[in-house]
């Protein structure tokens, strides 16, 4: 029996609920809630944007156009492996963005994106503060030192 | 509030007096001073982002924008320097480097815009115009005020795409300077929030959320934002090679009852686009997507009809005025007073219906003379008249601290009333919503009562209940509103139309006035037919007489014999607007500014008098060509009561005619008397003779002066005359008349972007019921109930709630009662 006529309307799902408990639904609380968000979830959902637009009362596209500024927040699911290329002096100077570029063509993506298959993440850091092991390259919070091409492929392989 | 303070400043070595809070902008304005800029516009916040108004102001560091910086007492400013120039010239450079900017910097300029001589082949006919706002783009105005010639930065186009997937307008970003005009146009003005900065430095853009185009982010395509474009990046579809207009038109929009003062641009003998007028009592500034963009159109299809026609069997042939007021003359003089009907269309002006009731009172001597308008409200028209009688300005909008919406949804239609509801919340007032599904204002309703359909009346009596006798209501949600609502000190009812069709019609609008009268509230009811009211005061309905007198009424039936010089007659007649859903034939059936109806021929004769050929319907005998809204002189009556002038901007195509011209014309050719009118004064003389407000408007300062409805007569108003149906089924069907109707088409009929928008013929279910029965988007859906089955394509609808269906149609006359409990299964081809 179809009689749940409240589906557009239903009040927020439990997790939303927990996570805007703390807030009094004001528009100064957006960041903090976007911050929130991306903490809980990884990334601001179209699902996120609905529910904190109902939360706070202001349109998808506001909220958006907001958390679109700040290069911190992303807006699709980050891959389960992680993967940072450093791209500071040092590392770029011993071939870092050979590294990425053998990234990026393996697993078809760009700084950023999640691989189709969901399983690695691809971003780039700006010096990690270890310039003497360079060129550096991060996997799951594992520092891998003097990274090169060749062996960027094992790592990936391992990780699959 | 005290005087504003008065300053005095030296701008340009001139001592001016200003008053405190005036930005630099607005004094050097005022004193004739002229500084450059592009992101200012009067009405929106002060932005300072183009940077064009940089002054030098004493003892302040760097160049501060004028439009943004305050003037002082004892300011010193300068708004020409050397400095500034230069700064101004480097800024403006910087703009024209990512700026597609041929139109504005080449060396071929001057030459090209008379012989467009260039070395590329396509510019040799065309010149190289990517941008249709050329002549009429205020960066190029700036651009060559400062006589920049020059770019000295590295060009770094942007190469975007262009965006054409919306309706009505596109938009091509690589025009656009992030003036943010239509920004905060859309933010501060309309407060429909679609429109926001994405991203940030070199990939900011101007867009809605992700990737969403404008009708997924919930536009309403009022067109402001093209608007307030200062350059090429907005533009409409339909106007955007027009060039520029060369004369302007104030008139009324035809759309709905609310009545918009439109400015129409003509070019020619064309309407070449549509623009709001500043009228401080309707719409103040603003237009639904209907007055912007459907206007222009409706009236310029290439399809119109332009000379009227005969069918010799079934090939249509062009006549002459003279030959078809004779064919029709020959017919009509024949058939019995009980043969003869006309339906008349509400959209027509008031003129136009006080001639089509006059013509069928006098020259035919019967009373079935009918409106649509009586099939939309069905058994509850007199209760809308009732409520059309407690009806307040929409001045009370603005004024309001409580706003109870009855069914309402103004993001396409009526969406300036949307406007003046967002910007009372934002003042503080409350909105509380009545509506079965998800609408324009189920953001911030606060509550939204949302009824399963067919409850809808019983919350209202409960509201109504809950305000009078204080009785708490099991529904939370209606126990707040009930306590919003005597809480509140100037409430006030907007009604829409979403329950109109619904069997609980009568019920719904009872309950509203019950709730009016225990708050004290006013109530806007919000027709969607332009002229309900005038074809109500002209007397277009059987049982009406001019002034909306009863038929009965002997003081009415006297004054109109004498004005008239005829007799009147008193017969009822048993035909009405019921009759053609019904199927009942008559002989000769005058459609004016209507269709006939789907199914067999509704009459012996049938003559079809329109803007546009009544393709895919049954053959008219006799088609006649009339003049469209922006072709003709005359006036209507708005939901509010006000009488608004409707002027002619251009000539009727071929030899369209005028409606009340035709009509009296046929008359002349009967030998009836009293139909030698001249022109639309004429008429308006005879007509202020028997309607009470016609003869006010006359009169000094009594112009679009807003009247509750005064007609003192009744409709004997029926519920959808079919045979009720009952039957069992897992989803709830409701029907809805569609309300985008102009002279019997549905707007989509003619105008292509709003076949996106305003959608008929189509069910509409919600994604997660549509996959179970394993239906897609456009399937044929069967819906059926007992042994009546009806096939509609399938439209999927995330907003509809689950377990009900929701069909909007120009017949509705479908299914009784309305909701009904039905089953659906996958129609197979």
């Amino acid at each position: 029996m179809g009689c749940d006529t409240r589906t557009s309307t239903s009040a927020a799902p439990a997790e939303y609920r927990d996570l805007f408990q703390e807030f009094k639904g004001q528009e100064g609380e957006l960041i903090t809630i976007l911050v929130r968000v991306q903490e809980r979830f990884g990334y601001i959902s179209e699902e996120s944007l609905k529910q904190i637009s109902r939360f706070l009362k202001l349109s998808e596209n506001q909220i958006f156009g907001v958390a679109s500024f700040f290069s911190k927040f992303r807006f699709d699911a980050p891959g389960t492996t992680s993967i940072k290329v450093c791209m500071g002096t040092a590392c770029h100077v011993h071939g870092g963005s050979q590294l990425s570029d053998a990234v990026g063509w393996r697993l078809g993506i760009n700084f950023g994106q999640a691989s189709r298959d969901g399983r690695f993440d691809f971003q780039r850091v700006n010096c990690i503060g270890a310039c003497a092991l360079a060129p550096v390259v991060v996997v799951n919070e594992q520092v891998h030192a003097r990274a090169m091409v060749t062996s960027m492929q094992e790592l990936l392989e391992s990780h699959e | 509030m005290s005087e504003p303070t008065a300053i005095t400043l030296t701008i340009d070595n001139r001592t001016l007096t200003a008053h405190k809070g005036q930005t630099l902008l607005e004094v050097a304005r005022a004193n004739g001073i002229e500084i450059p800029t592009l992101c200012f516009l009067e009405g929106l916040s002060p932005h300072g982002g183009c940077r064009m108004c940089i002054v030098e102001v004493e003892g302040v560091r760097n160049l501060p924008t004028a439009c943004t910086t305050p003037a002082e007492d004892g300011m010193i400013v300068r708004t020409r320097t050397a400095q500034i120039e230069a700064q101004r010239a480097d800024i403006l450079q910087l703009f024209l480097s990512e700026h597609t900017s041929s139109c504005l910097v080449c060396d071929e300029k001057t030459e090209c815009k008379e012989f467009m001589p260039t070395i590329r082949k396509a510019g040799v006919t065309t010149g190289c115009r990517y941008c249709p706002k050329d002549g009429q783009c205020e960066l190029q105005a700036v651009t060559e005020k400062m006589g920049i010639t020059n770019i000295d930065y590295p060009i770094a186009y942007r190469g975007l795409r262009v965006e054409t997937e919306d309706p009505f307008y596109d938009r091509d970003y690589n025009l656009c300077i992030l003036c943010g005009r239509c920004v905060r146009m859309c933010q501060e003005v309309r407060t429909a929030n679609v429109l926001a900065y994405k991203n940030r430095g070199r990939k900011a853009i101007i867009g809605p959320a992700f990737k969403r185009t404008h009708l997924e982010a919930g536009c309403e395509f009022c067109g402001a934002c093209v608007a307030v474009c200062p350059t090429g990046s907005l533009r409409e579809k339909a106007r955007a090679w027009e060039g520029k207009p060369e004369r302007e038109e104030i008139t009324t929009c035809t759309f709905c009852g609310v009545g918009c003062q439109l400015r129409l641009l003509v070019k020619g003998d064309r309407v070449i686009g549509s623009l709001p007028a500043e009228d401080a009592l309707v719409n103040r500034g603003q237009l639904c997507v209907k007055g912007r963009f459907c206007n222009t159109e409706l009236v310029n299809g290439h399809q119109r009809i332009r000379n009227p026609y005969a069918m010799e069997g079934d090939i249509p042939k062009e006549i002459s005025w003279e030959h078809a007021a004779a064919l029709a003359a020959e017919q009509l003089s024949v058939c019995a007073p009980e043969d003869f009907a006309m339906l008349a269309s509400s959209n027509l002006c008031t003129e136009d219906l006080y001639i089509a009731q006059k013509f069928t009172r006098v020259a035919m001597k019967s009373n079935q003379v009918d409106t649509t308008a009586r099939t939309f409200y069905g058994g509850a028209f007199n209760a809308y008249l009732d409520l059309m009688a407690l009806g307040v300005p929409l001045s009370a909008v603005h004024e309001a601290d409580l706003l109870l919406a009855v069914g309402l949804d103004s993001r396409f239609g009526r969406s300036v009333v949307g406007v003046a509801l967002r910007g009372a919340v934002k003042r503080g007032a409350k909105v509380v919503s009545i509506h079965p599904r998800s609408h324009s204002y189920s953001l911030f309703a606060d509550p939204w009562i949302q009824p399963r359909p067919g409850e809808e009346a019983g919350i209202l009596e409960d509201l109504a209940h809950a305000v009078k006798a204080g009785e708490s209501s099991p529904n939370p949600e209606v126990d707040r509103a009930a306590q919003l609502l005597k809480a509140a000190q100037r409430p006030i009812i907007l009604l829409g139309s979403e329950f109109m069709q619904y069997t609980s019609a009568s019920r719904v609008l009872d309950a509203v006035r019950a709730l009016a009268r225990a708050l004290g509230a006013g109530v806007m009811p919000l027709p969607p037919q332009n002229n309900l009211q005038g074809s109500l005061l002209a007397g277009a309905y059987p049982e009406l007489l001019p002034g909306g007198a009863a038929l009965a009424d002997a003081a009415q039936r006297t004054r109109m014999e004498a004005v008239w010089g005829a007799g009147l007659p008193t017969e009822l007649g048993d035909w009405n607007a019921w009759s053609l859903p019904e199927g009942k034939r008559t002989k000769v059936l005058y459609l004016l500014g209507e269709l006939p109806p789907q199914g067999p021929k509704p009459a012996d004769f049938l003559i079809f008098q329109n803007i546009y050929p009544p393709a895919g319907f049954s053959v008219p005998d006799l088609v006649l060509p009339a003049a469209a809204s922006t072709e003709v002189d005359g006036t209507f009556v708005n939901g509010e009561g006000r009488i608004q002038p409707v002027r002619r901007a251009v000539a009727p195509p071929g030899n369209a005619r005028p409606d009340w011209e035709i009509l009296c014309h046929i008359a002349r050719k009967m030998g009836v008397p009293g139909f030698d009118f001249k022109n639309v004064t004429e008429i308006r003389e005879e007509m202020a003779h028997l309607i009470e407000v016609y003869r006010e408007d006359g009169e000094e300062d009594g112009a679009r002066r807003p009247r509750p409805y005064s007609g003192t007569g009744r409709l004997s108003a029926t519920v959808c005359p079919l045979p009720e149906v009952s039957g069992a089924g897992e989803f709830l069907l409701t029907v809805n008349a569609v309300e985008h109707i102009h002279r019997g088409f549905p707007l989509s009929a003619w105008v292509e972007g709003s076949k996106a928008l305003l959608t008929e013929g189509l069910l509409e279910i919600n994604p997660a019921d549509a996959t179970e029965a394993g239906i897609c988007q456009g399937d044929s859906l069967a819906v059926s109930v007992g042994n009546i089955e009806h096939v509609w394509p399938a439209k999927l609808f995330r907003d509809q709630p689950r377990g009900t269906l929701n069909a909007s149609l120009r017949e509705w006359a479908t299914f009784s009662p309305n909701p009904l409990p039905v089953r659906i299964r996958k129609a197979h081809v």
